[in-house]
């Protein structure tokens, strides 16, 4: 059949994500097991250096510490505030489309670095919000930003990555609790299951899928990000995106790689949970 | 003698290994309303499909008007299709969506619209050209998809299980529509159906598809009256079939009892199987009655009762206008010419 | 003892289920609702809010509101490094939005029309760089295009970073297109064929169209990420080549020019007009089908 020749129509693509998406891990792997100035192949020398690093070094141990306690609070909390958000949303009378589009698409307009920044300012000790409150004669001071617990919980990043990221934990979740079927429902009301019972054995359990994918897309970039940490956590705190951001800019691709080969494993193990429960990824918008 | 307008040798059509279409021969005339009748995954979609040209045999050829056109594709194909769900431009009105065919093969305007006219009003829709497809029933999408395709004016129209998402009632007229339709425009159909009700209503000839493999070919009363093997007799209309023997030419024993028969063509003492249509058995009294029985269960149908009679072990389905109660003891006749005997089945 | 324990925990069941209470209970119950969702859009544009708030602000400082102007705004396109910046975000974006999104949906239907396996084996793959870090793709598109380097030594800059942009741009718009071609009848494009399209005609006719709220909804998608977008364009970049996002990274504890602020400000708003165009033309469009629908019949 025809339809079979337009499979074919493929085939680009998929050398295109060879080349762009095995090709660099190749590149990765090989880099973690030299010495070598960025990509200057011709003063490389083998060398286990990095995996010996990645093991004995403390800042490696307190940066993935702080990336795991920040991105893990923050996406609790995205989840706390996202699934009732998108509950409300999947339930409500009006045009779910537009509310959908003012909850997710159009705060991104808006560049995350400047919004980020705003948070920051907002934060701090002398924010433009203050300083309106105190034009009318309200005061209060509100610094935040730069505190941070021995955990390495650190208030601000929290907050800004929560309100970055968000959105990518409602639309998921959203997209599943709509499509439920409405007469399932019904049928667990009529089992004479009430209200709070149909929620959390019909309702909640099918949107897992939706809620795994939100989960999944809030940890990643809270977790690897570091323009976030970088503006809000005024510089004292590691994460390992920073670690990253410093190793390549100093020059030393091979550690770097295998810290972001760290993070792939991650990611890969995450994938393989969203492909267990959603197949043809129809959470993922 | 009508002439032959499209055949079919020796078709194969495989998918991962497995025969869809096995080696099938079929010719069809002009004029003709055939249907491919048989259960869901016979086949008969996938021959409808290599007709049309969706689907290339993996051998075999198709000719068309003494052509081989295995390699012809839909576009040039003198075919237009119903397809199952009606395949309607959504995006397209229907005016749009009649009118596409005749756009893409450059018919100058002021002939477009006249024919879409004509086709609106032969599907009863006239006025409707304007109004969006999805905001149409089922009934009037299958009457549009049936317009778009014979607008086109094609010697040959495929319909794929056209009537299959109508309500009962819409689909007993639409099948009288459609029989009428295919006389006013002489244009040979090619139905594709799995309810043999409406192949024997509308068709003039029946080609039954079991596993990709033709079982029978015949007109309706031939199939009905005359069927092949067990397949055919159960899938169209209900049958009581009972194993016996060909005692000898006129003569055939089943139940312990010999008949009187006229079917003829098999050895004396071969085992045959024995077709009886329910509405053949006649109700009589056991005295003196070739077979006797009790009666076990008694529905009514509307026009008839439906019996079931044990007669040693085997049930008996019968079609009577009488009804009689359970338990009772009652005797069953048949007509000779009544009794079908077939070959038995070899698996 | 639990039978008083019981007794008492029907009697506070039976409160609530009195009508009066049950009314006010429910009622309680919206208004929290609404209130919990108005709190989280305002949480949501607070930051914007602010940005917006001191684009017309006279002071440069964040913390210090002394009076109302638009100079701000006149000076978008006066400061040279900040005009360059936005010149090549909107370029970068809109190429991005343009290639990924024709090339999207050439490859959607290609994955669309895969059996079952291997379009599932697609999707996932079409999953890596939604899911994947940022930071890791950015990182592995630079080292792919260090490696390119050799053959085409000036590719850092302009060209890097719209080959990235088209790279996570891409699955956006797959993902958007595939659940649109799933609910298209299968037989469309026979029909289409049937009805004496060539291959290239039917899906130009038939397919596109059919799909059409999908492919705008991956064209927003994609230029939304590809505008927003900052780590993987700051590893892929060179030559000089900033974008918006880069340029305020790089000014980020330096004194910013609220000129960013105005831009940023103004950016959000003409998109959201140009939204309220397409969405009215479209709602009008529907509108005069439905005159012309009447007009017929009568």
């Amino acid at each position: 059949m025809n339809i079979k020749k337009l499979g074919r129509l493929v085939v680009p693509y998929l050398i295109w994500m060879c080349v762009l998406v095995g090709l660099p891990l190749i590149i990765m792997v090989v880099l973690t097991f030299l010495k070598s100035n960025a990509l200057d192949l011709s003063t490389a020398e083998f060398s286990f250096d990095s995996w010996r690093l990645l093991f004995s070094d403390l800042t490696v141990r307190t940066a993935l510490k702080n990336s795991v306690v920040n991105a893990g609070i923050a996406t609790i909390i995205c989840f706390i505030i996202g699934y009732p958000v998108a509950y409300i949303v999947a339930n409500s009378n009006f045009s779910n489309k537009l509310i959908i589009l003012v909850l997710t698409v159009i705060p991104m307009w808006s560049n995350s670095l400047l919004r980020n920044n705003a948070i920051a300012n907002l934060l701090s000790e002398r924010s433009i919000v203050n300083d309106v409150l105190n034009n009318i004669g309200l005061s209060f001071i509100w610094p935040i930003r730069g505190v941070f617990y021995d955990s390495g919980f650190s208030p601000a990043v929290v907050i800004g990555l929560v309100l970055t990221y968000l959105p990518f934990m409602i639309l998921p979740i959203y997209t599943v609790l709509e499509k439920i079927d409405k007469s399932l429902l019904e049928a667990s009301m009529d089992l004479g299951a009430n209200k709070v019972k149909t929620f959390f054995r019909v309702t909640f359990p099918l949107s897992i899928k939706g809620v795994t994918t939100g989960i999944i897309m809030v940890f990643l970039p809270s977790f690897s990000g570091f323009a976030i940490p970088k503006i809000l956590g005024s510089g004292n705190l590691v994460f390992i995106g920073t670690l990253i951001d410093s190793r390549f800019m100093n020059r030393n691709y091979n550690f770097g790689s295998l810290l972001s080969l760290v993070i792939l494993l991650i990611i890969f193990g995450s994938m393989a949970l969203i492909f267990k429960v959603d197949k043809e990824g129809e959470t993922l918008i | 003698m009508a002439k032959k307008l499209i055949e079919l040798r020796n078709v194969t059509k495989t998918y991962d290994g497995s025969a869809v279409v096995d080696n099938i021969n079929l010719y069809i005339n002009e004029n003709e309303f055939i249907t491919l009748l048989g259960p869901s995954g016979c086949g008969k979609t996938t021959t409808l499909r290599m007709i049309g040209g969706f689907e290339k045999p993996d051998s075999g050829e198709i000719i068309l008007n003494g052509e081989i056109v295995n390699e012809l594709p839909p576009y040039e194909r003198p075919i237009n299709t119903v397809f199952q769900r009606y395949a309607l431009f959504p995006h397209l009105n229907v005016f749009d969506n009649i009118a596409f065919g005749l756009k893409n093969q450059k018919v100058p305007k002021e002939e477009i619209a006249e024919r879409v006219e004509t086709a609106l009003k032969l599907v009863s829709l006239p006025n409707f050209a304007f109004r969006k497809v999805s905001n149409l029933s089922g009934g009037q999408q299958q009457r549009i998809a049936i317009a778009r395709a014979i607008v086109n004016r094609p010697k040959i129209l495929l319909l794929d299980e056209p009537l299959a998402a109508l309500d009962l009632k819409l689909r007993q007229n639409m099948q009288y529509e459609l029989k009428e339709m295919q006389r006013k425009l002489g244009i040979t159909f090619i139905y594709v159906t799995h309810d043999q009700e409406e192949a024997l209503t509308m068709s003039d000839t029946i080609v039954v598809m079991k596993d990709g493999v033709i079982q029978q070919i015949g007109t309706p009363t031939g199939i009905y009256n005359e069927p092949k093997n067990r397949f055919v007799a159960r899938f169209i209309g209900e049958s009581n079939i009972i194993e016996g023997i060909y005692v000898r030419q006129n003569l055939v024993s089943f139940m312990g009892v010999e008949f009187d028969c006229v079917d003829i063509g098999f050895e004396d003492g071969e085992k045959v199987d024995v077709v009886i249509r329910p509405e053949d058995l006649d109700l009589i009294d056991p005295k003196g009655a070739k077979l006797v029985g009790v009666v076990s269960s008694s529905i009514f149908k509307g026009v008839h009762f439906e019996l079931c009679v044990m007669v040693q072990e085997k049930e008996f389905v019968i079609h009577t206008y009488e009804n009689k109660p359970v338990g009772q003891t009652v005797g069953l006749r048949v007509d000779s010419y009544e009794i079908h005997l077939m070959k038995v089945d070899k698996e | 003892m639990s039978s008083k324990v019981l007794s008492l925990s029907r009697k506070i069941v039976l409160f609530f289920r009195r009508p009066k209470v049950e009314k006010t209970l429910k009622i309680t119950i919206s208004i929290i609702k609404w209130v919990f969702f108005v709190f989280i859009i305002f949480l949501l544009y607070l930051p914007i809010f602010i940005i917006a708030v001191q684009s017309f602000n006279n002071s440069q400082l964040m913390y210090d509101f002394t009076e109302f102007t638009f100079k701000w705004y006149g000076m978008i396109f006066q400061e040279r490094a900040l005009r360059q910046a936005i010149m090549n975000s909107l370029l970068i974006a809109s190429l991005a939005t343009l290639i990924s999104t024709v090339l999207g949906t050439i490859f959607s239907i290609g994955i669309h029309s895969l059996t079952k396996k291997r379009r599932q084996k697609m999707v996932l793959l079409n999953q890596v760089p939604i899911l994947n870090a940022d930071i890791v793709t950015g990182i592995s598109l630079m080292l792919v295009f260090k490696v390119f380097m050799y053959i085409f030594p000036d590719i850092f800059g302009f060209t890097t970073m719209l080959l990235a942009h088209i790279f996570f741009c891409l699955p956006y718009v797959i993902l958007s297109i595939l659940p649109k071609l799933s609910e298209l009848d299968d037989n469309l494009y026979d029909a289409a064929l049937d009805l004496y399209c060539k291959p290239a005609t039917g899906i130009l006719k038939v397919i596109i169209p059919a799909i059409s709220s999908g492919i705008f909804t991956g064209m927003l998608m994609a230029f939304t990420m590809s505008i927003d977008d900052f780590v993987i364009s700051y590893f892929n970049t060179g030559q000089g080549f900033d974008n918006v996002s880069i340029w305020i990274y790089a000014s980020i504890g330096r004194q910013m020019s609220p000129a960013v602020y105005a831009y940023n400000t103004a950016f959000s708003f003409l998109m959201i007009a140009l939204l309220i165009v397409i969405s009215v033309r479209s709602s009008l469009k529907k509108r005069k089908n439905l005159i012309r629908f009447s007009q017929n019949k009568i």
